[in-house]
């Protein structure tokens, strides 16, 4: 998932090149504002944790590890202030956060099918833990090796985190009447 | 009956193309003979369908600008574009500012505005090189419509109020800055890039025409130092896209 020139970019980022940044943000702005989308529901949440992301990693360059995958750590920085994000607004109820569809936009909302607004619904009902590697295998299309990778995590316990989490999707889907 | 560990680690890792195989060879062998194997299978075959079938959204528009705008500034540039522009280059912002003030002036009809409002350019610079005069924006406004995108503030330093325009369009859109009180006038524009942004003002008014990502400041003289208002119309064409009013609670006694 890497492309072969991140490595050149986050070399001139290091070096303070904000062209090279700005490269770095088209590349990664979208399966960013997705993978927090995902987290979260609500687009306005998702812009704002999608711009904090990208600010955490402008000021954390110095402490990027060269040798490791650059998806890996900005999708772990996404997840991680995806759930902070979680915690932070943990007073809204979760019909407040099912009913998250209403700032998306017209086309958004069109194209969001019945299935893809209940397995959405149905995401949002299980644990934060368990949503990021549902949306880091199926979303972000992530091997077990590179979920291993970004959660920090042994790639035994992402295949059994992996097999809880759809456990639990399914229950919900059941539960609502979207899987039989 | 319950399945085995094992088999249920293949059945993931087959929905997932992860499975080795020999591993495969087995679990096929496996579904061959248990139909609750076959059934999870299925099951979890069809929640990865429906999850590998959730459409990615396009992020909302200008996000991309927004990141960048919130990104601190280069060090030997230092501060805000406001600091910056009452901060160390002073002559280089003085000239974008006094440039801007032409332009103004070029637009602006001599009956709506006293040759006084410009008669202390220099003072007016010299004023602005102090950045401890320049307090908390006293208000701001963020806009995130499809058309522009972007925050305006409202300052004060002084006996002037600033306004501070930190916008990115798709198209060109007219911005109309109306104040009602009477006593504020219109005391010049300055622009981080050299072109791009229009000014002309008027009597309690200033309209700005811009497109674009623009950094930009108007500068409204308010002697007074009352309470007051500015109210913002963001329009493309006939069509207003946003509007907003930044308050001034007045200076403090």
């Amino acid at each position: 998932m890497t492309k072969p020139d991140d490595r050149k970019l986050i070399e001139q980022c290091i070096k303070g090149d904000r062209r090279a940044f700005e490269a770095l943000l088209v590349q990664y702005e979208k399966p960013v504002f997705n993978a927090a989308y995902r987290m979260l529901h609500s687009p306005e949440d998702a812009r704002d944790v999608t711009q904090t992301v990208f600010l955490r990693v402008f000021e954390n360059f110095a402490s990027y590890d060269p040798s490791r995958r650059f998806f890996s750590w900005i999708y772990r920085i996404t997840l991680n202030e995806s759930i902070n994000w979680l915690e932070k607004a943990n007073c809204l109820s979760l019909v407040d956060r099912e009913t998250a569809d209403e700032g998306r936009s017209p086309e958004q909302q069109a194209s969001a099918d019945e299935t893809s607004a209940g397995i959405e619904a149905a995401l949002m009902r299980i644990k934060p833990e368990y949503r990021a590697v549902i949306v880091l295998k199926h979303l972000m299309g992530c091997s077990y090796i590179e979920i291993s990778d970004v959660l920090e995590i042994p790639e035994k316990k992402v295949k059994s985190r992996l097999f809880m989490a759809r456990q639990l999707l399914k229950d919900e889907l059941t539960r609502t009447g979207m899987h039989r | 009956m319950t399945i085995e560990q094992k088999y249920i680690d293949w059945i993931n890792a087959d929905i997932d193309g992860e499975i080795g195989q020999a591993d495969k060879v087995k679990l096929d062998a496996f579904l061959e003979e248990s139909a609750e194997g076959r059934a999870m299978h299925a099951d979890l075959t069809r929640i990865g369908q429906s999850l590998d079938a959730v459409e990615q959204l396009q992020p909302p528009p200008f996000l991309r600008q927004r990141i960048m705008n919130s990104l601190p500034q280069e060090q030997n540039k230092g501060g805000n574009f406001l600091q910056t522009l009452l901060a160390n280059p002073v002559l280089r912002y003085a000239a974008s500012f006094v440039a801007g003030a032409f332009l103004a002036m070029s637009v602006v009809g001599s009956n709506t505005i006293s040759e006084a409002t410009f008669d202390n350019m220099g003072s007016l610079v010299g004023t602005m090189t102090d950045p401890a005069s320049l307090g908390p924006a006293a208000d701001s406004i963020e806009i995130t419509s499809n058309e522009i995108a972007g925050t305006v503030s409202l300052r004060s330093t002084g006996s002037m109020l600033v306004l501070d325009f930190d916008l990115v369009s798709g198209g060109e859109v007219e911005i109309v800055a109306n104040y009602t009180d009477r006593s504020i006038w219109f005391n010049g524009f300055a622009q981080l890039e050299s072109s791009g942004t229009s000014v002309s003002a008027e009597a309690g008014r200033v309209k700005l025409q811009m497109q674009g990502k623009r950094r930009y400041a108007v500068f409204l003289q308010n002697n007074s130092g009352r309470q007051t208002q500015i109210d913002l119309k963001f329009m493309s064409g006939n069509e207003l896209l946003h509007e907003s009013t930044l308050n001034y609670e007045g200076a403090a006694e």
